[in-house]
């Protein structure tokens, strides 16, 4: 005699047959229960859900889709949770749920998860060494981070190192907000970050500014350090090719808020497969290259933190201009303008790169 | 002869520590009695349950990659080099999920329906929710919440559990569940329960519970481990918790755990033991009773083996004085605050000392450096380079001159 559990469990082993062969039919709307037990155990709803979303973006190949149902979503949060009609004398555990009601994070521990586990598996050769010119400017690029770091590699991979006795030390800004939204996506392509929101919560708390984003104090930490030459800072970076003795330099490229959101959860995730220096390498190598593809703006300041980033914008300017440290370019580019939230699915982004890299 | 794997799953605050550490510390004998305990450091265990389970945990996980493969490993390596049992705990297992649990049956050898695979036991110890509930808002506290005691409760009532402290709550907590998750390729007899002694009994029955679910019984163990998860009171808690909503935002994960966790928690404040007791509020009881008496009832009839007795399940009756974590009385925390700014003072002055220490021996060495630096030829090339360096032409000089020297030269 079949019981209401043997009837649910069959209906969700047809759906999960469903979905295996490029079904998009949610959940509450399927009724087929002819199929076999396919295995140990239903897979999680938050799988299945993501396996539909799948579906409906284009044909997941069979090694992405047995990839989704055999996942746990890493970290904390809920657990992998039972379809809703099921089993209905089950007294335990989570409710169960319609999957089609699940929220996007809750599908985007998976996925995150599983692009994680990708990254991970990735190989890169390191590029080969590029023989250092002789003839080549000494110089150190300091301040914004995403900024000194990105120009540093450019100049790096053409020949000329960063250092040297007597060289001359770049402190590169932009408005603070920018600064803001910066550091932390170098942090979420970097060893790991808390969210946007976090964060600024966290500068706000400490009541100063991130180390290299307080660019007179980067200014007088240089000006201490022996066998530097001059200091000073760049806000105008067209002006940085002359000053660094290039023709030119390819602008760096921002990566939108929701995608730099997507790396910081999949550093997350990564974080559980390779140690935090690979991590950070293949952040920046691998995934940062794809996702500064992608359209969208930096992330916006909220309205309840506007007031501290504008005074902490217009204190940077004015220790700028009272210590008479030199600027190229306009030191109210510092101060803040307002800007728009920017849109963009996180969610939506992960599933588009599942399709693409595992896909 | 079959081979077994005792798999201690959980739950937290039922003793798990100090089992381990007597676990660990008497892996030789345990292993003459053909019983092996894999583990190269106290917390191997937690670090393979961290790597199976994809949790993070405060920068911890770096040093977890691999670790469920390597544990898994070693425990069929001892099974085949003859010993008959093999013994992993770690209490946060409580919580995997089916496919992590699939997982780690399959790399111990379990096979299912197969009579030639391992045979895996689990072990879950447990404790009435009257003391658990209280124990796991501490241990949240002590591991850098904020959130109040009502919010807490508030958390593990809602039936959504959507929520990360309900949800990792009942992952840990839900008897039933677990047994569910982990037990479901098990027959029944080889599922063990250990249930928690209630207070005021003899202190050694829960560990003889313990050695016989692990067959440790006629075993000479040293018992007398030091590893212990000692609890705080209610104004300790508060205090904790306030710390936490002040330092959280400054004290990085690595410092917060010697200093919070191990110098103020459990080196200071848990000394305390004059102040309240954390408890269940009175009003929440007859909810905990209810939920019990289905768990209690659902055991049963699930025909475990039940090391103990399930009515260690139901718990203590309210407090009479109940005290309230989110409303302490003032004077307590205080003087609980100075307690800890006593310990932070006396640890910073032990620190001050091992700088001047250090400071010491640095000018010493510092003194000698400069001895072997004050040759007069030393002098002179010192004063020649930094000359040469602050000029273009110069600095190509010393280029050619490091370059016919080799790079070996540089720093010189």
């Amino acid at each position: 005699m079949s019981t209401s559990l043997d009837t649910g469990r069959a209906r969700a082993w047809a759906w999960i047959a469903h979905l295996r062969v490029g079904g998009t039919t949610p959940w509450l709307a399927w009724t087929s229960a002819d199929a076999p037990d396919l295995g140990r155990f239903l897979p999680g709803a938050q799988q299945l859900e993501l396996l539909r979303r799948l579906n409906r973006a284009g044909r997941p190949s069979p090694t992405l889709v047995d990839r989704v149902l055999n996942a746990s979503a890493p970290g904390r949060g809920r657990p992998d949770l039972e379809l809703v009609g099921v089993d209905e004398t089950r007294r335990f555990g989570p409710p169960a749920v319609d999957p089609a009601g699940l929220s996007d994070d809750e599908l985007l521990r998976v996925a995150t998860g599983l692009l994680a586990a990708h990254l991970a598996r990735v190989r890169v050769d390191p590029a080969p060494p590029r023989r250092t010119r002789r003839l080549r400017a000494r110089y150190e690029l300091a301040g914004d981070p995403w900024l000194a770091s990105t120009y540093t590699a450019e100049l790096v991979a053409d020949g000329r190192p960063a250092g040297g006795g007597g060289r001359s030390v770049h402190v590169l800004g932009a408005d603070v907000a920018t600064m803001l939204a910066h550091t932390w996506a170098r942090a979420s392509f970097g060893r790991g970050a808390p969210g946007w929101a976090d964060f600024l919560a966290t500068v706000r708390a400490r009541r100063r500014l991130p180390r290299r984003v307080d660019l007179p104090g980067v200014v007088e930490r240089f000006r201490a350090r022996p066998h530097t030459g001059q200091v000073g800072v760049v806000l105008d970076l067209g002006a940085l090719p002359r000053l660094v003795g290039v023709r030119r330099l390819d602008p760096v490229a921002d990566v939108p808020a929701h995608a730099t959101e997507l790396a910081r959860q999949v550093g997350a995730a990564l974080s559980l497969h390779v140690l935090p220096a690979e991590q950070a390498r293949l952040l920046g190598s691998v995934l940062r290259p794809r996702l500064e593809r992608v359209a969208g703006g930096l992330p916006a300041v909220p309205p309840e933190h506007q007031d501290w980033v504008e005074d902490a914008a217009f204190a940077i300017r004015q220790r700028l201009l009272r210590a008479r440290y030199p600027v190229v370019g306009d030191p109210d580019s510092l101060l803040p303008s307002p800007s728009e939230p920017p849109a963009g699915s996180v969610l939506d982004l992960a599933i588009e790169l599942l399709m693409e890299e595992v896909g | 002869m079959t081979s077994r794997v005792l798999l201690h799953v959980g739950t937290p605050k039922t003793g798990t520590s100090y089992l381990q550490d007597v676990l660990f510390r008497n892996r030789e004998v345990l292993e003459a009695a053909g019983i092996a305990y894999p583990a190269t450091r106290h917390d191997s265990h937690f670090l393979a349950a961290l790597d199976l389970m994809q949790l993070p945990w405060g920068g911890l996980q770096a040093e977890a990659i691999g670790a469920w493969d390597d544990l898994a490993g070693q425990v069929r390596e001892a099974l085949s080099s003859g010993a008959g049992t093999a013994i992993i705990s770690h209490e946060i297992l409580a919580t995997a999920s089916r496919a992590q649990i699939g997982r780690a049956l399959e790399s111990l050898g379990h096979r299912v329906g197969e009579g030639a695979g391992t045979e895996v036991h689990l072990v879950l110890s447990v404790r009435d929710l009257v003391r658990q509930i209280p124990a796991e808002w501490q241990e949240n506290v002590k591991h850098r919440a904020q959130l109040r005691y009502g919010a807490f409760l508030d958390q593990i009532r809602d039936p959504e559990r959507s929520g990360r402290i309900g949800a990792w709550f009942w992952g840990v907590q839900e008897i039933p569940d677990i047994l569910d998750r982990w037990g479901q390729e098990l027959p029944p007899s080889h599922v063990h329960l250990v249930t928690v002694p209630p207070p005021g009994g003899a202190p050694e029955l829960l560990w003889k519970r313990f050695s016989q679910a692990f067959g440790l019984d006629g075993i000479e163990l040293d018992l007398e481990g030091e590893r212990h998860n000692p609890s705080l009171g209610v104004p300790e808690t508060t205090l904790l918790r306030r710390i936490n909503r002040k330092a959280n935002a400054e004290l990085a994960p690595a410092d917060y755990r010697p200093l919070v966790r191990e110098l103020l928690a459990h080196q200071t404040l848990s000394r305390r033991t004059q102040s309240p007791r954390l408890a269940l509020p009175p009003d929440l009881h007859p909810w905990v009773q209810e939920l019990s008496a289905t768990w209690i009832a659902e055991i049963e009839r699930r025909g475990y083996d039940v090391i103990g007795d399930l009515g260690d399940l139901v718990g203590a009756p309210p407090v009479a004085d109940y005290a309230d974590p989110d409303h302490p009385r003032e004077r307590q925390v205080a003087s609980a605050g100075v307690d800890a700014i006593t310990a932070l003072l006396l640890d910073n002055a032990r620190l001050r000392h091992e700088e001047d220490r250090l400071h010491a021996e640095l000018a010493d060495v510092r003194g000698a450096l400069e001895r072997a630096y004050a040759t007069p030829s030393y002098r002179v090339r010192h004063w020649l380079v930094v000359r040469l360096e602050n000029s273009r032409v110069g600095r190509g000089l010393l280029g050619v001159y490091r370059r016919a020297r080799g790079r070996s030269s540089r720093s010189a």
